[in-house]
C-alpha cells in the first residue's frame, strides 16, 4: 500500500479530542492525518462512558443515537451509610455512552471532513528538524516503518502520552494526581436513570464507586482510588458489590474494564513550538470524577480553530502562534477545574463519618451550588453543625 | 539476564495505567501487550502499584 506521507498536521490518537480536531481541521482545509495505534478505533474502553446533555450544544457536536447506551435524569450520591442526595434538574441530563460505537462516530465525522485516518499504526517516535523541531512521526504499520511529515503534530494520546513525552511536555503523572480505575460491566443489575456514587473511604478510599446505567438492566459498575492509596480495585469493588446484595445479586459481568485517570491539575504547558497537547493527554479531566469526553472535544475543537488561524497566515506553527489556544481553554475550563482539584484534595480528606455528617446535613439545592464551586454558604451550614471540620473545609472558602 | 518488569498476562486489562505512571518512558503498550525497554526500567515499583488488577512484578534485582 502506497502512502501519502506530507501533511499539514498529524494527529496521534483517534479518542474524542482527536477526532474533533481532525473535523475542525479538515473541514478549515488542512490535510490531516490522524492515526490510531488500535486496530479498532473506541476500543478497549477504559472508562464510566458518561457525558453531560448539554455537551452537544456547547461543543457543537451530536452524539449518535446508537451511540447512547442510557438516557440519564441527574445523579445521586450516597453517604457510607446509605443516605441519598439527589440532583435533577436540565444541567444534569446526560447519556451513557456505548464509547466503542461513540469514539468510532467521531473518527467517521472526521473522516467525512476530509481527514485521512490509519488505525493499526503504532507511532514509535518523533522526526525533529536540524533545529530540533518537531516534524513528522515514525510510524510502525502493518510491518512497515513509514516516515509521516508535517510542520505541526498533534498529541491526543490520552494518559499515556508517549510522543509528548518524548517532544519534552511533563505529562508523566504522579500517583497522587491519579486514580486507579477498575469496572465491570454488567447484566442484571435493577437500574434508574440515575447516576449513582458511592463515598466511603473504608470502600473507595480517596476516590468512589459509581453504577452508570446502560439500559433497563445493564450498568458499569466501578471504582476509582487514589493511586498513591496502593489498594486493589478490583478486590474493594468485589467487596462493594458482595455488600449491596440488593443491586446485584442476579448480576453477572460481562466485560472488564480498567485504566488509570489524572485527577490532578493539567500539564504546564499545551503548546510547543509546532506541537500541541489535547485532552487526557494534557490532562484536561476534571479532578472530581475523572470524566473527560466533553473536555477532550472542547480542547480538540479550539486548538483545531488555533491551527487553522495558524495555516490560513502562512503555516507558521511557532508556539507563539499555537499559545492562543492554551489561553482559549484555560479561560474556557481551566478555572473551573482548579476549584475541582480544591475540593477533591479536601474531600480526599473526609472519613466515613464525615461523609454521613455531610450528606446528613446538606440539601439538593446546598449539592448544586457546590458542584458550581460556590462552597461557601455550603461550607458554613455543615460547620455549624461540626465545628470540628472547619479547618479541613476552610480551604474551599 | 533477570527481567525486572514482569506482567501477568492472564491478570492483565491492557489499560496502559503503568504506560502513564512510568517515570522513565520504559513501557509501551501495543494492542494488549506491554514491553519493558529494560535498559531504561530503573525497578521503582510506580507501575506494580498503580496497576488495577495487580498484574505487574516488579523485580528489584532484575538486570
Amino acid at each position: 500500500m502506497r502512502f501519502q506521507t506530507e501533511y499539514d498536521v498529524i494527529v496521534l490518537g483517534a479518542g474524542p479530542a482527536g477526532s474533533a480536531f481532525s473535523k475542525v481541521a479538515a473541514r478549515g482545509g488542512m490535510q490531516v492525518l490522524m492515526l490510531d495505534k488500535k486496530k479498532e478505533i473506541g476500543s478497549p474502553v477504559r472508562c464510566g462512558e458518561g457525558i453531560a446533555e448539554h455537551s452537544e450544544a456547547d461543543l457543537g457536536i451530536m452524539v449518535l443515537p446508537q451511540a447512547v447506551a442510557s438516557r440519564i435524569d441527574g445523579a445521586r450520591v450516597f453517604s457510607p451509610n446509605g443516605k441519598t442526595l439527589c440532583l435533577k434538574n436540565e444541567g444534569t441530563k446526560g447519556y451513557v455512552l456505548e464509547r466503542k460505537l461513540f469514539d468510532k462516530h467521531l473518527a467517521i465525522d472526521a473522516a467525512r471532513a476530509g481527514a485521512h485516518v490509519l488505525p493499526h499504526s503504532l507511532a514509535k517516535g518523533l522526526l525533529v528538524t536540524n533545529e530540533n523541531k518537531p516534524c513528522g512521526v515514525k510510524v510502525l504499520h502493518m510491518g512497515e516503518e513509514i516516515e509521516f511529515r508535517a510542520p505541526l503534530i498533534v498529541s491526543a494520546e490520552g494518559m499515556e502520552a508517549k510522543l509528548a513525552r518524548e517532544a519534552g511536555f511533563d505529562v508523566k503523572a504522579a500517583l497522587y494526581d491519579v486514580d486507579t480505575c477498575f469496572e465491570y460491566e454488567m447484566a442484571g443489575v435493577p437500574c434508574e436513570p440515575f447516576i449513582d456514587l458511592y463515598f466511603s473511604n473504608r470502600l473507595a478510599p480517596r476516590g468512589y464507586v459509581w453504577v452508570f446505567p446502560k439500559g433497563k438492566d445493564v450498568a458499569n459498575v466501578g471504582i476509582g482510588i487514589g493511586g498513591s492509596v496502593g489498594g486493589n480495585p478490583k478486590q474493594l469493588l468485589d467487596q462493594f458489590i458482595a455488600e449491596h446484595p440488593e443491586l446485584f445479586k442476579r448480576s453477572q459481568p460481562v466485560e472488564f474494564k480498567g485504566g488509570i485517570i489524572s485527577v490532578g491539575a493539567p500539564i504546564n504547558e499545551f503548546v510547543k513550538d509546532n506541537f500541541m497537547v489535547i485532552g487526557t493527554a494534557a490532562h484536561q479531566v476534571d479532578p472530581i470524577h475523572g470524566g473527560g469526553i466533553g473536555l477532550a472535544i472542547e480542547a480538540g475543537n479550539i486548538a483545531a480553530e488555533v491551527a487553522l488561524n495558524a495555516f490560513e497566515s502562512g503555516g507558521d506553527y511557532s508556539k507563539a502562534r499555537l499559545l492562543p489556544y492554551e489561553e482559549a481553554w484555560t479561560k474556557k475550563s481551566g478555572s473551573k477545574l482548579a476549584k475541582r482539584l480544591t475540593l477533591r484534595k479536601v474531600l480526599e480528606k473526609l472519613n466515613d463519618d464525615d461523609w454521613n455528617h455531610i450528606v446528613g446535613s446538606i440539601n439538593e439545592e446546598d449539592l448544586q451550588k457546590v458542584m458550581e464551586g460556590q462552597f461557601k454558604s455550603v461550607v458554613a451550614k455543615i460547620v455549624l453543625t461540626r465545628p470540628t471540620l472547619f479547618k479541613l473545609l476552610s480551604a474551599l472558602v | 539476564m533477570v527481567e525486572k518488569f514482569k506482567v501477568d498476562i492472564s491478570k492483565c486489562i491492557y489499560c496502559a495505567g503503568c504506560v502513564s505512571v512510568c517515570p522513565t518512558a520504559a513501557l509501551t503498550l501495543n494492542e494488549t501487550r506491554v514491553y519493558c525497554d529494560e535498559g531504561k526500567c530503573v525497578a521503582c515499583g510506580v507501575c506494580e502499584k498503580a496497576c488495577p488488577v495487580n498484574a505487574i512484578r516488579i523485580n528489584k534485582g532484575g538486570k
